[in-house]
C-alpha cells in the first residue's frame, strides 16, 4: 500500500501520526462544528447575533424533533431513498458498460463520444429546466419518482462515464490480452476481470453518485411539486420561510440529511482495499 | 403553448414510450377520485400547520379528499412556472399586483370575478380589490398583508432619550442623537438587496407621491427624471451623515436585525415578520411607526405587500376550488390563517387581533391614502433585478448616482420596449 | 442467426454495451442541452411564444459590464479551485492507513461534501460577519478591526471561494482514495527496493499511476468552479452589486428571476464554450499521454 503503512511495532510513530491527523481533522471540521453548535442552539441566540458563543440553552431535542414535526421529513426520507437507490444502481451499471467500451475499444468517434459525456456536465443545469420538464411531460412521468430517477441517472451517467472510463483505462493492458487469449467474451471479461478490479472505484462512484442525487434540490423543485414525491432537501428548504429562516432547525436538518450518505461512505470503505491481486485474476 | 412546437411524430413516439413507463408502475401518478381538491401552498412552517387544519376541516365539511402539498416559499417561485403549465393544482399561492398580472396575461390564472361578486368581497376588501384585479376582473384573493414601516425598541429609545420621528426633520434629529449615543441609527442589511429598494420606495412615496411612484414602476417615467433628484439627494445625505449600518452588504436582514435585538441599533425599516427573528423580550419592546413624512400634503402612502391565493386556469376542479375559496375567505377562518405570522388582515370586517404591532400596522394602513406593494413586486421582474442591484450600489456609493440611474434607464428602455 | 452473431460479435458487443448509456444520456441530457442552447437565439419569458432574436442576446451580453465582472470572477474561481486536487490528494495520503478508527476519520473528512450548501454558506457568512463573526471576534481580541470581506468588491469572491473549496477538497479526496487503491503494488514494491521514497516516490512512481484519477479530479474541479452557484446564492446573492457574480449565477438571475430565458441561455452558451475549450485541451493532453504510456 502507498503510503507506507505504520506497523504495530512503532508506537511513537503511531502517536505522532494520530496527533497530526487529529489536528488536521479539527481544523478541517471547524465549520461542521459550527453547524452542530447551531443545531443545538435556541433561536434567541441567533436572533441576538450570538453565532459563535456557547449556547445560552440546549435545544438539542427540540430542534431535532422540530425537523420531523414541522415538516413531513419522514415521508421525504422515504422518497429520497426510492429516488436515489435505483438511480445509483442505474448509474453504476450504465457507466461501467460505457466506461469499459470507451477505454478498451478503439473505434472512430470514441474520443468524440467520450467528450460529449464530459460535455454534458458543462451547462449550468438550471438552464435545462424547461426542456427537461417538457420531456417528462411528454413521457407522462412529470411529478413521479420516475421523472427524477430517469433524470438523475442520465445526468450522473456523464460524470460516471468519465470516472469509470479512466479507472478502467488505468488497469494494465496485459490483463485484457490474457483474457482474450483464453477466449473470454467481452461480457465475461467485464464481469470477471474488470468489475473485481475496479471495486474501489465502484465504491467511490456509488458514494459520489448517491451524495449528488441525495442532495439535489433544484430538480426536485422543477419535477416534483407534490409532497408524495419530494426528497429530503425539500424538508430542509421548508424551514427557510418567506422571510425568516430558522437557522437552528436548518442546521439540525442539515445534520440529519447528511447521515445516510456518511453511513454509506463508512460502510463502503470496506471495498476501498484491493479485492484481488493481479496474479489471482490471471490464474 | 408555443414552446411545444415540435414534430408530432417525435412527440407521439415519446408519449407512446411514456405510456409504457407509466404502466410499469413507478411512474403512475396518483389516480384522481371524483371529488378531489389539490392545493399547492408555499407557506412558512407555522402557517402551514394552521392551514393544514383549515384544509382538513373543509374536506370533512364538504366530503372531499384534499391533497395539500407545501413547497418552500422561495422554491415555489421556480416550481410554479412548471406546475402551472404542466400539471396545475386546483389552488395555488402567489403574489398580488404586478406579479399576478403577469400570470393573468399569460392566461394562467382563472377569472374568479363571479365568486367575488356572489360573496360580495368587494366591500370588505375595499382598495385591496385593485391588487387582485386586471381590467376590472378578479383573479385571486389577497392574504394577510405586510405593512412596511420603522421599527424601534421602546426601552432603547427611552434609555437614550430618543423620540420617534414623525417628519424628515425629526428623523434627521433622531438619527443624529442616536449616533451621539453610540447607536447605529438605522440597521439595514442589504445582502438580500431588497431592503435598500424598500428604502427607495419610502422616500419616493413621501417625496413624489403614489401616482408618480407607480408611473416609475410601470416604466412610464425615467429614472433620470428630475423629480427623482430630491429622492436620491436626501438618501445620499442620510448616507453621508452615517445613518446606516456600516458594511451593510455583509449582512442578511436577519443578521442586521440582531443589532436591534442587542439594543445597538435604533431603528429598522421592516415589516411584521421582524417578530419572528427577535427574542421574545425584544418583541415586547418593539414599536412600529410610519416612515417619516416629507410634506404633510403628500400622502401618507405606504408599501403594503400581500401574497394571494389563486385558482389556476387549467385546474381540474374549478367549482370545488371556488367553493374552497368561499369557505377559506370567511373572516373567522382567515383570521386563524394569518394569526401565526401576525400580518394585517385583508378584510376590513376582521378584528386585527391582540398583537399590538398588528394593531398598529392595521391602524396605519387604514390611515393611509393609498398603497404600493414593494419595489420588486410593482415593477417588471427584469427591471426589478437591475433596480435591486442599483439601489444596493447607491447605498454604498452614492457618488455613483448618475451612472446608476443611467444604467437603470438603459434597462427600462429594453424591458418596456414595445414588443 | 447464430452465424450472424458470430460474424458481427466483435463490434456488436461494444454497441450493446454502449447503447443504454448513450441512448439515455443523449435522449435526456444532450437533447435538453441542445434545446437550451437553441433558446439563446430567441427572446422568451419561459411561457409564451418565442420570438427569433438572432444574435441580439449575444450582442447585448458583449455590452453588459456585468458579463465581464462575472467572467473575471469565474477565472478567480477556476484558479483558486485548482488547489482542491492537491489538497484532496494530501488528505487522501494522510488518511490512507489501516489503523483502527481510520474509517471514522475518513468519514469525517468526507462530511463537507454531504452538508447542505445552504448551511455551509450561512456558517461561513457568520464567520465573515464584520461585527458578530468569528473573524471579527478574533480581530477584536487582538485589538484590530476585521475587514468586511463580503462587502469588499475586491475580496468578496475570494471569501466565497474559500467556503466553496471546503466540499470540493472532500470530493477530490474521495477520488484519490479510490485511486490510491488502484495502484500497481508491484511497481511500488520495486521502487521501494530501489530506495525510492518521499517526494521522489510520489512524483515519479505514484503520480504517473494516478494520471487517470488526476484527470477526473481536474475535470470535476473545472466544472465545479465554472458551475458554482449555491455558495454565491447563499453568501452574497452575487453582491455587493454584482461584484461576486459568476456566469452560472448570472444566468440563473436572468432566466429564472428576470424571466429572460434567451439571455440566460446565451450566458450558458458562453460558459459552455469556456469549459469546452479548457476540457478539450486537457483531454487532448491526457489521451496523448495515454498513447505514449501504452
Amino acid at each position: 500500500m502507498y503510503p507506507r503503512q505504520i506497523k504495530a511495532g512503532e508506537p511513537a510513530r503511531k502517536s505522532l501520526y494520530l496527533g497530526s491527523v487529529t489536528l488536521v481533522l479539527f481544523l478541517w471540521l471547524l465549520p461542521l462544528l459550527a453547524i452542530i453548535l447551531t443545531s443545538i442552539r435556541p433561536a434567541a441566540d441567533i436572533a441576538a447575533g450570538d453565532y459563535w458563543g456557547w449556547p445560552s440553552g440546549f435545544d438539542l431535542i427540540a430542534n431535532y424533533t422540530g425537523v420531523f414535526t414541522q415538516t413531513p421529513m419522514g415521508r421525504y426520507f422515504l422518497n429520497s431513498l426510492i429516488i436515489t437507490i435505483p438511480s445509483v444502481i442505474g448509474v453504476l451499471c450504465l457507466s461501467t458498460l460505457t466506461g469499459f467500451v470507451l477505454s478498451r475499444y478503439r473505434f472512430r468517434g470514441n474520443t468524440l463520444l467520450f467528450a460529449i459525456f464530459i460535455g454534458g456536465n458543462f451547462l449550468p443545469f438550471q438552464i435545462m429546466m424547461i426542456p427537461v420538464r417538457n420531456l417528462t411531460l411528454d413521457l407522462g412521468i412529470y411529478n413521479t419518482y420516475l421523472a427524477l430517477i430517469i433524470f438523475h441517472t442520465a445526468f450522473q451517467t456523464g460524470f460516471a462515464t468519465l470516472f469509470m472510463r479512466n479507472f478502467i483505462a488505468a488497469l494494465p493492458g496485459e490483463l485484457f490480452e490474457a483474457a482474450r487469449a483464453e477466449g473470454a467474451s467481452p461480457l465475461q471479461t467485464l464481469i470477471h476481470v474488470v468489475v473485481p478490479l475496479v471495486r474501489p472505484a465502484l465504491a467511490a462512484l456509488s458514494i459520489l453518485a448517491f451524495t449528488f442525487i441525495w442532495n439535489d434540490y433544484f430538480w426536485a423543485v422543477v419535477l416534483s411539486p407534490s409532497d408524495a414525491v419530494k426528497p429530503v432537501t425539500a424538508g430542509l428548504a421548508n424551514l427557510k420561510g418567506q422571510y425568516v429562516a430558522n437557522w437552528n432547525l436548518i442546521s439540525a436538518a442539515t445534520i440529519v440529511i447528511a447521515i445516510p450518505p456518511v453511513m454509506l461512505f463508512f460502510f463502503m470503505q470496506r471495498h476501498f482495499v484491493r479485492g484481488l491481486t493481479m496474479g489471482a485474476v490471471k490464474g | 403553448m408555443t414552446e411545444c412546437h415540435r414534430g408530432m411524430t417525435r412527440r407521439r413516439v415519446i408519449q407512446g414510450l411514456g405510456c409504457g413507463l407509466a404502466l410499469s408502475g413507478f411512474g403512475a401518478p396518483a389516480i384522481a377520485t371524483q371529488r378531489e381538491l389539490v392545493i399547492t401552498s408555499d407557506l412558512n412552517t407555522g402557517q402551514y400547520a394552521v392551514f393544514r387544519e383549515i384544509v382538513a376541516d373543509f374536506g370533512r365539511r364538504v366530503g372531499v379528499r384534499v391533497t395539500l402539498n407545501n413547497i418552500a416559499h422561495e422554491a415555489n417561485k421556480t416550481a410554479i412556472r412548471n406546475y402551472l403549465v404542466a400539471d396545475p393544482p386546483d389552488i395555488c399561492f402567489w403574489f398580488s399586483g404586478a406579479r399576478m398580472r403577469q400570470f393573468v396575461q399569460l392566461g394562467l390564472f382563472a377569472d374568479i370575478s363571479e365568486l367575488v361578486a356572489r360573496q360580495n368581497f368587494a366591500k370588505p376588501l375595499g382598495p385591496l380589490l385593485k391588487t387582485v384585479s386586471v381590467n376590472g376582473r378578479q383573479y385571486g384573493l389577497p392574504l394577510g398583508g405586510l405593512f412596511w414601516g420603522l421599527y424601534y425598541r421602546a426601552d432603547v429609545f427611552a434609555r437614550h432619550d430618543l423620540s420617534p420621528p414623525a417628519t424628515f426633520e425629526d428623523f434627521h434629529r433622531t438619527c443624529a442623537a442616536a449616533r451621539q449615543a453610540g447607536l447605529i441609527p438605522v440597521s439595514m442589511g442589504t445582502k438580500e438587496q431588497w431592503p435598500a429598494a424598500g428604502w427607495f420606495d419610502h422616500l419616493n412615496l413621501r417625496i413624489n407621491g403614489l401616482e408618480k411612484h407607480m408611473a416609475l414602476m410601470r416604466g412610464e417615467m425615467a429614472y433620470s427624471d428630475t423629480s427623482l433628484d430630491p429622492v436620491f439627494a436626501h438618501w445620499a445625505e442620510m448616507i453621508h451623515d452615517g445613518f446606516f449600518l456600516k458594511h451593510g452588504t455583509s449582512y442578511a436582514w436577519q443578521q442586521a436585525a440582531a443589532f436591534l435585538a442587542q439594543g445597538k441599533a435604533a431603528m429598522m425599516d421592516l415589516s411584521n415578520f421582524i417578530q419572528g427573528a427577535m427574542p421574545a423580550d425584544a418583541v415586547d419592546q418593539l414599536r412600529l411607526i410610519r416612515f417619516p413624512m416629507y410634506n404633510a400634503s403628500i400622502g401618507p402612502f405606504e408599501d403594503f405587500a400581500s401574497n394571494s391565493i389563486h385558482i389556476p386556469a387549467r385546474a381540474r376542479h374549478q367549482a370545488l376550488a371556488q367553493e374552497f375559496l368561499g369557505y377559506f375567505y370567511q373572516p373567522e377562518v382567515l383570521a386563524k390563517f394569518i394569526a401565526p405570522i401576525g400580518s394585517v388582515p385583508p378584510r376590513s370586517d376582521m378584528s386585527p387581533g391582540d398583537n399590538p404591532l398588528m394593531r398598529t400596522a392595521t391602524e396605519l394602513l387604514r390611515a393611509s391614502q393609498g398603497t404600493s406593494q414593494y419595489y420588486d413586486r410593482d415593477t417588471e421582474p427584469a427591471m426589478a433585478r437591475a433596480g435591486l442591484n442599483g439601489f444596493q450600489e447607491f447605498r454604498v456609493y452614492p457618488e455613483r448616482e448618475k451612472a446608476i440611474r443611467a444604467e437603470l434607464d438603459r434597462v427600462r428602455k429594453r424591458v418596456y420596449a414595445p414588443a | 442467426m447464430k452465424t450472424l452473431w458470430r460474424r458481427h460479435r466483435c463490434w456488436l458487443w461494444p454497441v450493446i454495451f454502449l447503447a443504454p448509456g448513450v441512448i439515455l444520456f443523449w435522449g435526456v441530457i444532450v437533447a435538453s442541452s441542445a434545446q437550451s442552447l437553441a433558446i439563446s437565439f430567441f427572446r422568451w419569458d419561459g411561457f409564451g411564444p418565442m420570438t427569433w432574436a438572432g444574435l441580439s442576446n449575444y450582442v447585448e451580453l458583449l455590452h453588459d459590464p456585468q458579463f465581464y465582472t462575472s467572467l473575471k470572477n469565474n477565472i478567480i474561481w477556476l484558479v483558486m479551485f485548482m488547489a482542491a486536487p492537491p489538497l484532496g490528494l494530501a488528505i487522501a495520503l494522510l488518511v490512507n492507513q489501516q489503523i483502527r478508527g481510520m474509517r471514522l476519520v475518513k468519514s469525517l473528512f468526507f462530511m463537507p461534501l454531504v452538508m447542505s450548501q445552504v448551511a455551509v454558506g450561512v456558517v461561513f457568512a457568520w464567520f465573515y460577519d464584520p461585527t458578530n463573526g468569528l473573524l471579527a471576534l478574533i480581530f477584536k481580541a487582538i485589538g484590530a478591526t476585521a475587514p468586511a470581506l463580503l462587502s469588499n468588491p475586491e475580496w468578496v469572491t475570494v471569501a466565497v471561494v474559500i467556503a466553496a473549496l471546503w466540499p470540493q477538497v472532500s470530493f477530490c479526496m474521495i477520488l484519490f482514495m479510490a485511486g490510491l487503491n488502484n495502484l500497481d503494488e508491484s511497481q511500488i514494491a520495486a521502487a521501494r527496493v530501489d530506495g525510492a521514497k518521499g517526494w521522489h516516490m510520489l512524483r515519479h512512481v505514484v503520480l504517473p499511476q494516478l494520471r487517470q484519477v488526476n484527470f477526473i479530479a481536474i475535470a470535476v474541479t473545472v466544472i465545479g468552479a465554472l458551475r458554482s452557484f449555491d455558495m454565491i446564492s447563499v453568501m452574497t446573492s452575487g453582491g455587493p452589486f454584482g461584484s461576486s457574480n459568476v456566469l452560472a449565477y448570472q444566468m440563473y438571475e436572468q432566466s429564472i428571476e428576470a424571466y429572460r430565458f434567451g439571455y440566460g441561455a446565451a450566458i450558458a452558451a458562453v460558459l459552455f464554450v469556456v469549459m469546452a475549450v479548457f476540457i478539450a485541451w486537457y483531454l487532448h493532453r491526457m489521451l496523448r499521454m495515454e498513447r505514449e504510456g501504452a
